[in-house]
Order: structure tokens, then sequence, then C-alpha cells
């Protein structure tokens, strides 16, 4: 009953055009109404859910990002990334996929990552003629690899949520085909979509003007590897890099490359600032939501209603995955990992399934969630670096969701793509 | 009156987008010096991840607060588009009874809230830990402000290039 | 007579721990006690595995009266109660026997009646083990192996001053950031007892267990004084009796869980060693006692403790 209150209030205040952070909120409030709970709890879940240090990668990445746009970085980026791989039609499409393939190898959030290449890339597609839709959909499914490959700290919640005997180090091993094999299929979808909408191609422009591309885009393209090799070599962790990588940019705009106004740095904070605040503010929000969900046991009851249906293993990870699909569309991955792993993992294991295999199942399906609406905070952060309204860049990501749901399915019911590896390391 | 009102309101949003902007260029400074301690001084500064953290939900909920100004704010349009004007306007104006609503909770409960904790210490700030909460009832404060100002333009006709979800 | 205005629904009870997790088994057990014995009046929900919120964020939302129970370390509650800083002292106890016996009696009293001011009733203690150090290096035998090591700690300015006092530096970091820390070198090394150095995985990438055992602070399982207020005087002496009780349940279920952490890091390789002079860390965290005892409830408190060593193991 207070369930329906709830996902009722929401829903018509969505519908009602009410902006989904306020939405959220609304629906939290009347819900502690109706439970009798103090509403006090609300508030402080909303300011406790913004404030993970985890977080900060997301302003620190939209931040660098600004920047680099600005500083005309990311024009020398993309200049030499068409060069190299430009001849295929929609070949920054592709171009986007790796990059956040190279970027989930680099971090495990996906926020991070389509704030980092969306404000990078997005321009630059949509200047070579590239619609906005094409661009916000690519950069925002292909974040969801990084997921998968390692590292990710969400694999970290999910060890410590599934307890005792699960290994991390097993989790990321696992992960790793896994990844690759969705950015091949994001890739592949990529292609496709580009030869329907008659994307460019473009040109070799020949050795001498590659090279000259390279080391025009040399500075900028040593972020990557400052990050990479700042977070492999010990020197920081995934989350302080990316502040890094704010300092770094700036002392590449302004010392080596002098392209960076007071103005534009002005701009850039501005900008940055904005973007935070919207999506951080629905995190928030979605925090105290996901609060009153936990509180409901929404969870657990979903688990015994499964178990009452059937008893077919292939039907019950369908179902499962179909729930965490469904859970994910509305609420963000942590919690939800926090939250879903004791129930259901039990049952998997039950099935006679690998935590790990089940892990690797649970990044990708959760990872879907986050580019899902109503609750996608993937999505929303390419829809607002892009400049569109989400409702608007949905209606062309269908062919996306087919590629990860596909993924999903095969990673789901092949176990040797995720324990093939493993195995191997298990000797 | 409505125009002075409004003149107001329009700088009082700048001036928080202005703090925002501030705040995400000393939380890069600070995590920056988290490094900087740790290899070249030798010692972790004990205090950066805990400033940093506060600091962030400040400029968050202040940038929230301009947004309802603004008019950034995401939302779901495609329903309420579909309507006849009329019945949109009708819709306007519940959205921004809402977000007012929201705002005065915000502003209620975030005293409640701050007041609670008051005699509550962040470790390694050792400030009261209502620093970190404070922002909620200032922002929904000022998100009341900006929401009330919008239906007060929508009365008069004229509430015009604000629609949010635009970004 | 029955309290005023009294609500019908279960106790809300939060832990961060996993569902299996030996304080979540005693709450459990407790619940049980309480519904048989209240005839099904009293009831407890368990909400484990941190869903509802880490364990300060938790601890605020118990003040508030929206969760009723809650099993939480004693460093949020250092925050706001200070005495409870005594039994986080580095060596205050000078063995497991008398960390019980002091929390068994008056000292332990003491320090569950001083939540009550700030919105919280204590209900009982629940063991935690000793905390020792753990890193990716070395076997630490003295003091002098810890020097220039990086060594993470939580949130604390408690545990900041220990590991400095040893000369090491104390890296604050988020525990989701750990792992990964270890496995890149951000930090060399961290400090928990057996069961969370097995349960975090931080023994797979720090393989060096040294049992320094300087922290045996106790978790605490307190109660919303707004709900309490609304129990009857037999419910509130029932609701204390029943915790109480899983108190013994819960020790045994730790010393299991203790031994059996012991023996899959060991099986995993870890080098686990003893220090040849646990005296030569104790001495040098002494400057900590005072830098945080600092009231005189806190010196009674803390005399109290040091008083019953000696005598505890009889
Ligand atoms: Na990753
Ligand atoms: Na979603």
């Amino acid at each position: 009953m207070e369930l329906a209150i709830l996902l009722g209030t929401l829903l018509l205040l969505l519908a009602i055009g009410v902006p989904v952070a306020f939405a959220l909120l609304g629906a939290t409030l009347v819900a502690f109404l109706v439970l009798d709970l103090p509403a006090v709890v609300a508030v402080q879940r909303m300011a406790s859910g913004m404030s993970v240090f985890s977080l900060m990668a997301i302003p620190f990445f939209i931040f660098a990002g600004e920047l680099m746009h600005r500083a005309g970085i990311a024009a020398r980026l993309v200049r030499i990334a068409e060069a190299a791989f430009g001849r295929s039609r929609g070949g920054l499409g592709q171009v986007d996929v790796g990059a956040s393939m190279l970027f989930g190898a680099v971090s495990g959030s996906a926020v991070a990552s389509v704030s980092a290449l969306g404000s990078t890339l997005m321009p630059m597609m949509k200047e070579k003629g590239y619609d906005t839709d094409y661009a916000v959909n690519v950069t925002s499914t292909s974040a969801v690899v990084g997921l998968l490959i390692p590292p990710s700290h969400n694999m970290i919640i999910y060890a410590a949520a599934a307890g005792v005997g699960v290994s991390v180090g097993e989790l990321f091993i696992g992960g790793i085909i896994p990844g690759l094999l969705t950015g091949a299929l994001l890739m592949f979808v990529a292609w496709l979509v580009a030869v329907k909408r008659n994307y460019p191609r473009g040109e070799f422009p020949g050795w001498p003007a590659f090279v000259a591309a390279f080391a025009a885009a040399l500075p900028g393209l040593m972020t990557a590897v400052i990050i990479v090799g700042g977070i492999l070599g010990g020197f920081f962790t995934a989350t302080e890099s990316s502040s890094i990588a704010v300092i770094y940019t700036l002392t590449v705009a302004v010392l080596v490359y002098r392209s960076l106004s007071f103005r534009a740095f002005l701009e850039a904070t501005l900008a940055a600032a904005r973007t935070t605040a919207m999506v951080l503010f629905i995190i928030g929000a979605a925090s105290a939501f996901g609060w009153v969900l936990a509180i409901l046991e929404t969870p657990s009851q979903l688990a015994a209603l499964i178990l009452s249906v059937t008893d077919n293993p292939i039907l019950i990870l369908l179902i499962i995955n179909l729930i965490l699909l469904l859970l994910g569309t509305f609420m963000d991955m942590s919690p939800l990992i926090v939250i879903t792993t004791p129930i259901f993992l039990p049952i998997a294991v039950g099935l006679g399934i690998d935590p790990v295999h089940f892990g690797v199942i649970m990044m990708l399906n959760l990872g879907i969630g986050l580019v899902t609406p109503p609750v996608g905070s993937v999505l929303f952060v390419g829809a607002a670096v892009g400049g569109m309204r989400m409702e608007e860049t949905v209606k062309t990501i269908w062919p996306f969701y087919g590629a990860l749901v596909a993924a999903l399915m095969a990673i789901t019911y092949l176990p040797f793509l995720t324990m093939g590896l493993v195995e191997l390391m298990r000797g | 009156m409505l125009d002075r009102f409004a003149t107001i309101t329009r700088w009082l949003s700048r001036l928080l987008m202005f703090i925002g902007a501030t705040g995400i260029a000393v939380m890069t400074a600070i995590i920056g010096w988290q490094v900087f301690g740790r290899y070249v001084l030798n010692a972790s500064p004990a205090w950066t991840e805990q400033a940093a953290l506060v600091l962030m939900v400040w400029f968050v909920m202040f940038g929230a607060a301009a947004g309802v100004h603004e008019g950034f704010h995401i939302r779901i349009g495609a329903f309420v588009e579909a309507l006849p004007v009329r019945i949109r306007t009708v819709c306007r104006a519940f959205a921004l009874l809402i977000i007012a609503a929201c705002g005065v909770a915000l502003a209620i409960w975030g005293t409640q809230l701050v007041r609670e904790v008051w005699s509550h210490v962040i470790p390694t700030l050792g400030i009261s830990r209502g620093f970190a909460y404070m922002p909620l009832p200032v922002s929904g404060g000022l998100i009341t402000l900006f929401a009330i100002e919008r239906l007060a333009e929508l009365a008069a006709g004229r509430e015009r290039g604000r629609m949010e979800g635009r970004v | 007579a029955a309290g005023c205005g009294e609500i019908s629904r279960p106790l809300f009870s939060s832990d961060t721990h996993s569902s299996d997790y030996p304080t979540v088994e005693a709450v459990r057990m407790m619940g049980r006690l309480l519904e048989e014995r209240s005839g099904g009046r009293l009831s407890i929900r368990i909400y484990s595995g941190g869903q509802l919120g880490s364990e300060r964020d938790t601890l605020e939302l118990t003040v508030f009266g929206g969760l009723d129970l809650n099993r939480v370390n004693l460093a949020p509650l250092n925050a706001f109660a200070p005495e409870t800083v005594i039994l986080s002292l580095p060596f205050v106890f000078q063995s497991e026997a008398h960390m019980r016996a002091a929390l068994d009696g008056a000292p332990g009293q003491a320090v569950l009646d001083a939540l009550e001011p700030h919105g919280l009733i204590g209900l009982c203690f629940y063991d935690s083990g000793a905390r020792s150090f753990y890193n990716t290096r070395r076997p630490i035998r003295t003091p002098g192996d810890m020097r220039g090591l990086k060594i993470r700690v939580q949130n604390s300015d408690l545990y900041v001053s220990m590991v400095e006092a040893l000369g090491a530096n104390a890296t604050p970091m988020d525990l989701s950031e750990v792992y990964q820390g270890l496995m890149q070198g951000v930090i060399d090394g961290a400090e928990n007892n057996w069961p969370s150095y097995e349960s975090t995985r931080h023994f797979e990438t720090a393989p060096f267990y040294s049992l320094t055992g300087h922290v045996m602070a106790p978790e605490v399982l307190v109660m919303s004084a707004h709900r309490w207020r609304q129990l009857s005087a037999d419910d509130r002496a029932l609701v204390q009796a029943c915790a109480r009780e899983s108190v013994p349940f819960m020790r045994q279920l730790w010393d299991a869980r203790v031994a059996a952490a012991r023996e899959r890091i060991t099986a995993a390789g870890v080098e686990v060693n003893a220090v040849d002079d646990v005296g030569a860390f104790a001495d040098l965290m002494r400057p900590v006692w005072e830098r945080f005892v600092r009231t005189p409830a806190q010196q009674r408190l803390l005399d109290d403790i040091r008083n019953m060593a000696g005598g505890a193991d009889a």
C-alpha cells in the first residue's frame, strides 16, 4: 500500500512535468507522512546521499571536460582520433565507444566517463554533422562498459554486500571479457546506426598531417596517460585522479596552449557548477527515495514473489534480470547493489551460479539502469552535456539498449564468458 | 514591483552560481593539496576529505536553488506538452507549487536537522556537523523564493523563456 | 501503565554488517526473545548490510526517531559523547578478559548512561575484537617498522593521532577506496580486526598482519530515546533484558567468527606475526591519552577501567 502511494506519487509528479529531483523528494515526503516517520530523516538522507567521497569525481571530471572543451584541447584530441579512425562510416561513434572502454580501464565511474568523454567528444560530433541524440546515446551507453572493465568500485561494493567468499580480484578478472564483448556490440550498433543515418566518412589525411595532429594533441593526450599512470603507479586514487585531471588540464591550457582566457575559465567553472548541481541534487533526492524503498523491504518482497512463481533456473535468472532492470529504472546503482545482493545472490547460488558470475551480471544489469529514464544518472549527465532533453534522446536509444541487453543475455546464459579467465586464475 | 523583485532574484541567482563555481575550484585545490601533502610533504592532511565533502553539499544546494530560478532542472516534458495550452499552464503552476513545497520542507526540516546535530563534531575538521547540513535549509528558503517568483510571473502571464530540462 | 501514543510497527534496526555477521545474528536473537516474551507485541525488523546508510548517518536517524535500534561502532559516537572515546583509546584494555569485564561492569554502564542526554539509550556492548596493523610491505615487529608507511585510518582524529604517534603517515581514506588503494600502492596498509581484514578482502593485497592489538573498542547497540519513551516501564525492562541476553550469544558467535577468519587468512598465505614488545607501542601511543582525555568524567572512567586490570583474569 505504502509502496503504491510512493510510486504513484512519483509517477504523477513526473507526468505533470515536475523536475525529477523535486518529484523524487515530493514522493518521498508524502511516503514519510503516510509511514508516520519523521521527515527530518528525508532531508538528512538527501544530504548524505550527495556527500559520498566517490561522487566527487563527478564535478571534477565535468570540470576537466569543460576546460578541455573551452581550451580547444578536446578539439585537438578529436582531430587525431578522426585521422586514426575516421575512415569508417560514423567513425567518431566508434572512437567514442573505444574511448569509453579506455576510460573504463582508468575509472569505475560511468558518470565520470560520460561527463569526461561527453564534454570532449559531443561538441566535435555535432560539428561533424552527427545528430546530438546519437552522440548522447553512444556516449551514455558506452560509459556502462566501464563498470565491467576493471577497476570498478561497484564490484567492491558488491563483494562487500555478498559477504565472505567473493574475491574482488576475481570479479575484476571476470569483468574483462564481458566488458570487451559489450563494447564490441555497442561499436557494431554505433556503426549500423551511422550507416543508416549516412554519417560522414573521414579521409585519411596522410602521415605528415597525422603526425602533426598527434603532436598538437599530445599534451592533451597526456591527461589519459597521467590518469592511468598515476592510478596504476599508486600516486593517487581514482577519485583523486579526477581532481588531478582538472589541475593538469588547467596547466596545459594556460601554460602550453595559452588558449584559455579568464573569461573562458569562468564559463567552464560555471558550466561545471550547473551540471554538477543538477546531477548531484537528483542523486541526493534519489537517495532519500531509495531509503523509503529499503524501509518498505521492496526488494525482499520481490524475491519472495519470484520463488513463488517458478523453480526453473533459466526463468528465475530471466526474472531476476527483469526485476533488477525494473528497479534500475528508478534507483541508482550502489544502493541497489547493497539492497538486492543479499536477496538475489542466495537464490542464484542455490541454482549453482558462481557469485563472481552473478556479480558481473549484476554490474551490467544495474549499469543499464544508469541509462534508463526516469532515474538514470549517466543518461542525465549525457543529456545535460549534450544539451538535449532526456526524453528526446531516449526516442532513438533503442538500438543501443538492444546491444546492452544482448550482451546481458549472453553474459547471463554463457557462464564461460565470465568464468573462463577466473577459472584459469583459480588453476 | 514584480520587476524589482525579478532584478533582486536574478542577482541572487547569479551570486549563488558564482559561489558554486568558486566551490568547485576550491574543492579541486583541496583534493590536489591532499595528493601533494601525501607525496611531497609526506604527511597526509587529515581534514581534506571531510572539507571537500562539506563544500560539495554547499555548492550543490546553492546550484540547485539557482537552478529553480534559471529553470535548468531536468524534467520529463513529453506528457505535458501533449496537452492543450490551458491545462499545460495549470500543470506548470502545480509543478511550481510542488517545487515551492519541497523548498519549504527543506527549510523547516533542514533547520531541525541542523539544530539536532549542532552539538556533533565533524571528525578531522573540528566544526559542528550542523555546517554540513546548513545548506539544505538555506537552499530550501531560496528554492521557495524562486518558485514563488516564477508563480507570480506565471500568474501575470509573463513567465517566458524558462522551461525546465533545456539545460 | 502503557506509554502514550505507542506505535505498533516493529522496531526498525539498522546494521552496516552483512546479514550473517555476529552482531546481526545477536539482534535477530534479541528480536525472537522480545517477540516471545511480549506475546508478539514487540518485534524487531533488521535492515543489515548498511542498506539504510552509513553508521554515522543512521545514528543521526536513530536520534531523530526515524530508526529505533542501531548497532554502531564507537567512532561515530565519539563525535558527541566524549565518554565513548575512553573505550577506543589505544591499549586501554590489557586483555580480552579485561575488556569484557569492564564492559559488563560499572565502566560499561557509565558509558551507556552517557548516551542518554544525546537522545540514545545504550542497551549493550558487542565485541569487536582487537585491531591490528596490516600492510603490503613487511611484518611490523617494532614501532620502528611503521616509520614512513602510509596507513589508512578512519575519518577520526583519534586514529590519526594514534598512527602518527607511531611515526607512520596517517592517511584518512574512505573504506570504499582502500582495496584499490592497497593494490595500487596509494597506501601501504591499514588496521582492523581479523573478521574485517578478511571480509574486506584486504588480506588479498596486504599480506602482512602484525598482531599489535592496539584498540579493543567494542560495538554498541543503541535505541532511539523517542521510541524508548513510548514504551511502558515493563516493556523497557523487557527490551533491556533481551538485549543483555543476546550478549553471551554474540560473544560465542564472535569467537567462532574470529577463529574462522584467522584460519582462512592463514590458509591464504598471509604472514601473521606477533610483535616483539607490545609495551613499546603502548608507550609511544600514551600521549594520545593525554590529548583525548579532557573531562573529569573521562578521567574517572579511565581510572575505573585501569583499576579493574589485574583482577580481570581471576
Ligand atoms: Na572500470
Ligand atoms: Na534508470
